[in-house]
């Protein structure tokens, strides 16, 4: 479980977050959606702990603060938005790095984990690669990879693993925006529990368990996607008046630009 | 029987060469790297039994080896003046040369994955300068202002005070070139200039202001050289760059992870200040202690690690040892041109290291345009 209790954040003289609070229990799929600039991405850095702020933050009832770097390290991994490199690691040394945390098995037990961690976000073959020369998608899935590694037992030392995700499938093509929303999934089923800053509000209604809506700093909406994708939320958040519909079977609400007003 | 161990033989060097390439094709390099330091380690060992043996006075690497080793018989095989001048004059000179090589190496290899950038180089952004002016504060000013320092310590004043200066210069520039995270090249290598032509300044005023006596020991300074090696300046400098290089292997992950950015780093579980701190203390104090015993010699701090990456990759772990020995070898190399190029006079080794390193770095900017951001 994470419990980020009234979050405040300046940034350079900004007030950027007003008392937000977001909780994210393991085995969901928490999204947190909302315009640009509304402060989804400063949240999640502030839970990650790299940004300092005034609230608390609790992972699994530890306060964040008095844990170590390295105590943190085992309990969540982080995907930032996007990662620029300027020394030529391959493929396969990047993924290694989110292997050296914490005490991990032999030579052999890690390499499977590094390359099975290639397979799940269908990189399989890229290992030796250099990762300057791969494409923005194919680096952000590297990157996935590395932070699976990091956490490869969703329940580990007896207490669940969250993945903090920055848009994770902002830049990838729609076949892997799946592998890697399904991958998410997969990871609560089995235990562990996911943060995913998302942009597609469609693909988020397909997934997530709970859905925060933010706007302007503050949490506007929590909830089921189906209580919080509303006709009304939408034109209080977005500004635009959208009309939301529901898939015929599935009840999963989708809403189309095309109804934008 | 003969022919078969043959096949085996063959069968056994040709699968190590092929596991080599198929582990470099599934993108991991660590064999390989380890193997280059093996081979990095026995150039070392050559180019310093060179070093002793070349010069105008004659002497095996065989007579000298026994010397040295007390053996019977050598005695007879040297003279006295081939002794003094491998005892007093070679050794302490490839010795120096070995520890300067490999200091200025590695602090150039940590001081560019601190900064994330393969351009950053304690010569390059003014550090050596910061560390010079140390120095040269240090003898002008010297006994009037800093006789406490002198009193404290001793014959390891001059490396604290170039130490110092370099810190300084580290520190500053640390936080001009750095906004909440993430390093700019163009603010690190401008303000780097900046910083150094600063201190280059101040150095100028001080040498205005100095005695005929204290000239002489500045103008030292200005090129790099290994010329006035002894046993005193080994032991001034040798303990603290021995010390800074053996700090340096534990920054070794963290260094990697610092690839990825500051952010990355301590995600994955890096204490991240911790470990700039250590590393701009490291990079200072092994600058300080290799400008005062032998002046500002360039390039070699970004050369080396960059030919290494090139061959080896960007891991740290190996990085960092490897540009230790390379570096150490080759300024004992660039040492021998140095003093054989046009005898009897001798070349300032900085004149040589400029020479090759120069273009080098041209050639860096022109390739690397794209990755760099520049």
């Amino acid at each position: 479980m994470i419990k980020a209790s009234h979050l405040s954040v300046r940034l350079s003289g900004t007030q950027v977050l007003h008392g937000v609070s977001i909780e994210a229990a393991a085995g969901q799929l928490t999204a947190i959606v909302g315009p640009n600039g509304s402060g989804k991405t400063t949240s999640l850095k502030a839970i990650a702990g790299e940004l300092p702020y005034a609230g608390t933050v609790h992972i699994n009832g530890h306060d964040i603060k008095t844990l170590k770097p390295w105590e943190l390290a085992l309990k969540r991994a982080v995907l930032p938005q996007s990662t620029v490199i300027s020394f030529p690691f391959t493929v396969r040394e990047i993924v290694r790095m989110g292997l050296s945390v914490g005490a991990k098995a032999d030579a052999e037990e890690t390499d499977r984990i590094a390359s099975d961690a290639l397979e799940a976000v269908d990189l399989s073959g890229f290992a030796g690669r250099f990762y300057q020369e791969l494409s923005g998608g194919e680096q952000q899935r590297v990157q996935l990879a590395r932070a699976l590694c990091q956490i490869w037992e969703p329940v580990g030392y007896g207490e669940p693993a969250f993945l903090l995700l920055d848009e994770p499938v902002s830049s990838l093509d729609i076949r892997h925006q799946l592998t890697i929303m399904r991958l998410a999934r997969n990871f609560c089923e089995r235990g562990g529990g996911v943060i995913a800053i998302m942009h597609d509000l469609n693909l988020t209604a397909m997934f997530a368990d709970r859905m925060i809506m933010m706007k302007a700093g503050r949490v506007h909406a929590t909830g089921h996607p189906n209580e919080v994708m509303t006709n009304a939320v939408m034109e209080a958040v977005f500004g635009c008046a959208m009309r939301v519909n529901a898939t015929p079977g599935g009840n999963i609400p989708f809403v189309l630009p095309h109804t934008a007003a | 029987m003969h022919r078969s161990e043959m096949v085996a033989g063959d069968g056994r060097s040709q699968s190590f060469a092929a596991r080599l390439k198929s582990e470099w094709h599934m993108g991991d390099r660590s064999r390989l790297a380890q193997l280059l330091i093996l081979v990095l380690l026995v150039a070392a060992a050559a180019m310093f039994a060179a070093s002793i043996m070349t010069g105008a006075a004659d002497a095996s690497l065989g007579n000298v080896l026994r010397w040295l080793l007390g053996m019977e018989g050598a005695e007879q095989a040297l003279s006295v003046r081939d002794r003094i001048i491998i005892l007093d004059i070679r050794l302490p000179r490839a010795v120096l040369g070995m520890l300067v090589g490999a200091s200025l190496a590695v602090s150039g290899a940590v001081m560019q994955g601190l900064f994330r950038n393969p351009l950053a180089d304690p010569g390059l952004v003014g550090v050596s300068s910061g560390a010079s002016l140390g120095a040269v504060l240090l003898i002008v000013l010297g006994s009037s202002f800093f006789g406490p320092l002198f009193a404290i310590f001793g014959f390891y004043a001059l490396p604290v005070a170039a130490f110092c200066g370099g810190l300084i210069t580290t520190l500053l520039l640390y936080k001009i070139a750095t906004r909440s995270g993430q390093t700019s090249v163009a603010t690190m290598l401008l303000a780097g200039i900046a910083l150094g032509a600063l201190a280059g300044a101040v150095t100028g005023v001080l040498i205005f202001m100095a005695d005929d006596k204290q000239l002489r020991d500045l103008t030292f300074w200005g090129l790099g050289s290994l010329a006035g090696a002894n046993w005193m300046k080994i032991l001034s400098a040798g303990p603290i760059i021995l010390v800074s290089l053996a700090v340096v292997p534990f920054l070794a992950r963290g260094l990697n992870a610092l690839t990825l950015g500051e952010a990355a780093a301590f995600h994955m579980g890096i204490p991240v200040q911790r470990l700039k701190n250590i590393a701009i203390v490291s990079v200072a104090a092994s600058t300080g202690a290799s400008v005062a015993v032998s002046g500002g010699i360039g390039f070699v701090g970004i050369v080396v690690p960059h030919v290494l990456r090139m061959l080896i990759g960007p891991d740290h772990r190996y990085l960092l040892p490897a540009s230790a020995l390379l570096g150490g070898t080759l300024l004992i190399f660039a040492d021998m041109i140095a003093r054989t190029i046009v005898p009897p006079a001798e070349l300032p080794i900085g004149i040589i290291t400029a020479f090759a390193g120069a273009p080098f770095f041209l050639w860096i900017l022109l390739r690397g345009r794209a990755h760099m951001g520049l």
